[in-house]
């Protein structure tokens, strides 16, 4: 059996046969522009719709009903893509071979019923999985700083594009929970529903047509044709100077973040060239960062590198001691010059190759990250496994160099720890 | 090699122990790209008092030495590390020590061969110098500060201290700054002699691999066959009373909202199936504590919590019960929780619904190579032996013997700690 794309009307829907796993996994996305103040009125709807339904009111009793199903997993996920909001739904069944007949009919009822039946119309049940999930979201909003690295991140991007959907803090925002109500959630609901792009992806050992008719009955998507934007991010101008910002915590370690912008690529740069260059700067064991900063010169527990191509944004953290912070800096820009100048070897990029040929074939025995790879060929126009695999060969030296001239870093965040030295 | 086949999972386990004493577990797959290998020995942050081999007297060593050696032994003489090694291969490779193992893994889908063989090679070939045992000081302290601001790594930590009197789970397994500082070449090598010996060791392979190829690698590797001392390892342990250490405990932390963890502490020294009595009291803490119970209901509708969970742990001759949440009213709560212990109202048909639930935990697990290497190991290293017929155990449980179980049990020798934010 081969993979293959059905227009179902309102979505599109992708199947994956496989025998690699003993469970069938589908993934409802549903995407649409982000709206900074409707972070937190998204985020808040994913976990109320999962909390509970229509005809299961209360957690407990959808839990109970879950477990009847051999514990069907159902979880939901937003997350910000380039512009895009992405808000998914994951269910996660075995196959009947280990349950029972008729699971799946089942398993896809209930999976619908959290999708398209909220619980809006038990007003006492409402209160009660919306006052709870207010004071845990609360309680998770003002933990932000609890996570110092992650805190560190996110004022860096703050920092550096106040404005720019990058810099928008994916928990969202503690003012904006105030706004979070009955008909909020609704407004947003419909509004999700009827204006998002959809696309359902099936992935395990499933007969075609049995899914297709089921996904048919249950999956009452009535969403209208929209023309697909760009998800992309650009940046207008490169910056000439870079920016140093220092914030004082409470802590023991100071968590440094550094935010660097890339101009334009070609499609063979942000998907490959740039993937390479980020494993060979800082994305590995084997990196500059990890190998000189860390290794050489024990100056942090962790230094990396990543990139996020819808953004065009590297982000290079680094857990260090305060008293390292300029040489850290310093040895930071001196291999990023390095990259530029060519100071790489061939074996250096074979290495990232190979790494990058390992990750590709680590994606074969996981379900989910299958159908990233789907997702990735509609947002980046990136290839299958297979044409991955021909593409990383192609890129070069010279490739590597042109790209690494288009990374200018704009923003140094430090979160300094203040309790070091104590006690010196 | 013996085959183990893992009942109504559609997998097998091969197993046999060498002459050295090196146990090897092979764990092949049909239907997967990848394979994991770890390389464990019986030696974790627990084992601080033991007699070197070819000595006579006992000696103490300073807390966190079994990770500082795992950190070493990455350490070539060539130079080249055992993560650059794998890299070539675009194979991950890490290691890991807990409070009973430490252990060294390659994880990857290329160069089954060479890895294996590098592998035995590593981990059979230490170098220790003054200069790179004193380097490595500067590594470490950054890693254990790194973890000092995170509440859920300091309450695990108090938990712990608060439990236990005299076993090292007490010390964090990286020890402290002062610990390590007196670690030493000596020290490390008369660790690592005595427990890095094969018979103290165990090789376990899963995924995609041929496994004769495998078993092929390993009889022939020049590292392995070097390394086959085999004498018995002495341990002096000292005898952990059977009440808590402390049973309040109030603590600040850098925290947002105030925390709250009650600790049971339950002896298993003449419980005859460890295993069993596990099962039963997972049963019981998600009937009565779980996603599914009334009890959190209940919190929920009374605002006591705004998040719970629990847990179940062992630690040499204890099982520890956790009941951790985020609470603003920690008396109150923790009240709650002592009542529900005690009240054994559960019905054979929420038992009935939970033995789905684990049936199918084990088809999910067994589906991933790695968390399957994972359990096998944990059940060898805590139970003694890999448990081959979990699904049927699952099904042979009821509510008699649980009621008979539970009941046995003295809630009461617990541990009440509560994290106030700083002020």
């Amino acid at each position: 059996m081969k993979d293959k794309t059905i227009d179902m009307g309102s979505y599109l829907l992708h199947l994956i046969p496989t025998k690699r796993f003993k469970t069938i996994t589908i993934r409802v996305c549903l995407r649409d522009t982000i709206v900074k103040e409707e972070i937190t009125l998204r985020n808040f709807l994913a976990s109320f719709l999962t909390y509970a339904t229509d005809t299961y009111r209360t957690k407990r009793e959808l839990v109970l009903h879950c477990q009847d199903l051999y514990a069907l997993n159902i979880s939901t996920k937003t997350y910000r893509a380039g512009k895009f909001n992405m808000m998914n739904f994951f269910m996660s069944t075995l196959n009947e071979k280990y349950t029972e007949e008729g699971m799946l009919e089942k398993s896809i009822e209930l999976f619908a019923d959290v999708i398209f039946h909220p619980n809006f119309n038990d007003l006492d049940k409402f209160k009660e999985a919306y006052d709870f999930l207010k004071q845990s979201t609360e309680n998770a909003l003002k933990g932000l700083k609890e996570n110092p690295s992650l805190y560190s991140v996110t004022r860096m991007l703050e920092t550096m594009g106040p404005n720019m959907p990058y810099s928008y803090r994916e928990q969202g925002y503690l003012e904006d929970l105030n706004n979070v109500n009955l008909d909020t959630l609704k407004q947003y609901y419909q509004k999700m529903m009827i204006g998002s792009l959809v696309d359902i992806y099936v992935i395990g050992d499933f007969e075609e047509e049995a899914i297709v008719s089921l996904l048919k009955k249950y999956m009452e998507f009535d969403t209208f044709k929209r023309p697909k934007d760009s998800q992309m991010i650009y940046h207008s101008k490169l910056p000439q100077r870079t920016k140093t910002v220092i914030e004082k915590i409470n802590g023991n370690q100071s968590k440094l973040s550094i935010g660097c912008k890339i101009g334009e690529l070609t499609e063979f740069e942000r998907n490959y060239v740039l993937t390479l260059y980020n494993m060979i700067l800082g994305g590995s064991s084997e990196s500059k960062f990890f190998q000189i900063i860390r290794e050489k010169h024990s100056l942090a527990y962790y230094v990396y590198s990543s990139v996020t191509k819808l953004d065009h944004i590297m982000i290079i953290r680094a857990g260090i001691t305060k008293e390292n912070f300029n040489k850290t800096i310093k040895l930071i820009k001196k291999l990023m010059k390095e990259m530029e100048q060519g100071k790489f070897t061939e074996e250096n990029i074979e290495f990232a190759k190979q790494n990058y040929l390992s990750l590709l074939k680590e994606i074969e025995d996981n379900e989910n990250a299958i159908i990233e790879t789907y997702l990735a060929k509609d947002l980046l126009n990136l290839g299958n496994i297979e044409e991955r695999k021909e593409e990383i060969k192609k890129v070069t030296k010279e490739d590597i160099i042109n790209v690494s001239k288009k990374v200018k870093m704009d923003t140094i965040y430090l979160l300094e720890g203040d309790k070091e030295n104590e006690g010196d | 090699m013996k085959e183990i086949k893992l009942v109504g999972l559609d997998q097998s386990v091969f197993f046999t122990k060498l002459e050295s004493g090196l146990e090897i577990y092979f764990i092949p797959y049909e239907n997967k790209s990848n394979y994991a290998m770890h390389y464990i020995t019986k030696f974790g942050s627990r084992n601080m008092e033991f007699k070197p081999i070819d000595e006579k007297k006992f000696i103490k060593v300073p807390a966190g030495i079994a990770h500082f050696l795992e950190h070493k032994m990455f350490e070539q003489e060539d130079g080249e590390d055992p993560f650059s090694f794998a890299a070539k291969t675009g194979t991950s490779s890490n290691a890991t020590t807990s409070f009973n193992t430490t252990r060294y893994y390659f994880e990857g889908n290329m160069g089954f061969e060479e890895n294996l063989n590098y592998l035995l090679d590593f981990v059979h070939t230490p170098y220790f110098t003054d200069e790179n045992v004193e380097k490595e000081k500067g590594i470490i302290t950054e890693e254990i500060k790194q973890y000092d601001d995170e509440i859920d790594w300091f309450l695990d930590e108090e938990i712990r201290k608060a439990i236990f009197h005299k076993d090292p789970v007490r010390f964090d397994i990286a020890g402290t700054e002062d610990s390590i500082s007196e670690i030493t070449k000596e020290l490390l090598y008369q660790t690592y002699n005595t427990y890095y010996q094969p018979s103290n060791m165990i090789l376990m392979i899963s995924g995609s691999f041929d496994k004769e190829r495998a078993m092929n690698i390993i009889t022939t590797n020049e590292s392995l066959k070097n390394a086959t001392t085999n004498k018995p390892i002495e341990e002096k342990k000292e005898k952990e009373p059977e009440e808590v250490q402390a049973k309040t405990k109030k603590l600040f932390f850098n925290v947002a909202n105030k925390k709250v963890a009650y600790v049971v502490k339950i002896p298993l020294k003449g419980v005859k199936d460890p295993y069993r009595l596990n099962l039963y009291l997972g049963l019981f803490n998600s009937i009565k504590f779980g996603l599914s119970s009334t009890f959190r209901e209940q919190m929920k509708q009374k605002k006591l919590i705004t998040s719970f969970y629990t847990e179940r742990e062992i630690y040499g001759e204890y099982l520890l019960l956790s009941y951790i949440a985020s609470s603003d009213r920690p008396e109150e709560f923790v009240a709650e929780v002592k009542k529900e212990l005690t009240t054994l109202d559960i019905e054979e048909s929420e038992i009935e619904r939970l033995k789905k639930v684990w049936i199918s935990s084990e088809v999910v697990m067994v589906d991933n190579i790695s968390l399957t290497l994972d359990n096998i190991l944990y059940d060898v290293i805590t139970y003694g032996n890999i448990i081959p017929n979990k699904t049927e155990i699952y099904r042979s449980l009821n509510v008699v013997e649980l009621k008979k179980m539970i009941s046995k049990i003295n809630f009461s020798n617990a541990s009440f700690i509560t994290v106030c934010p700083k002020k």
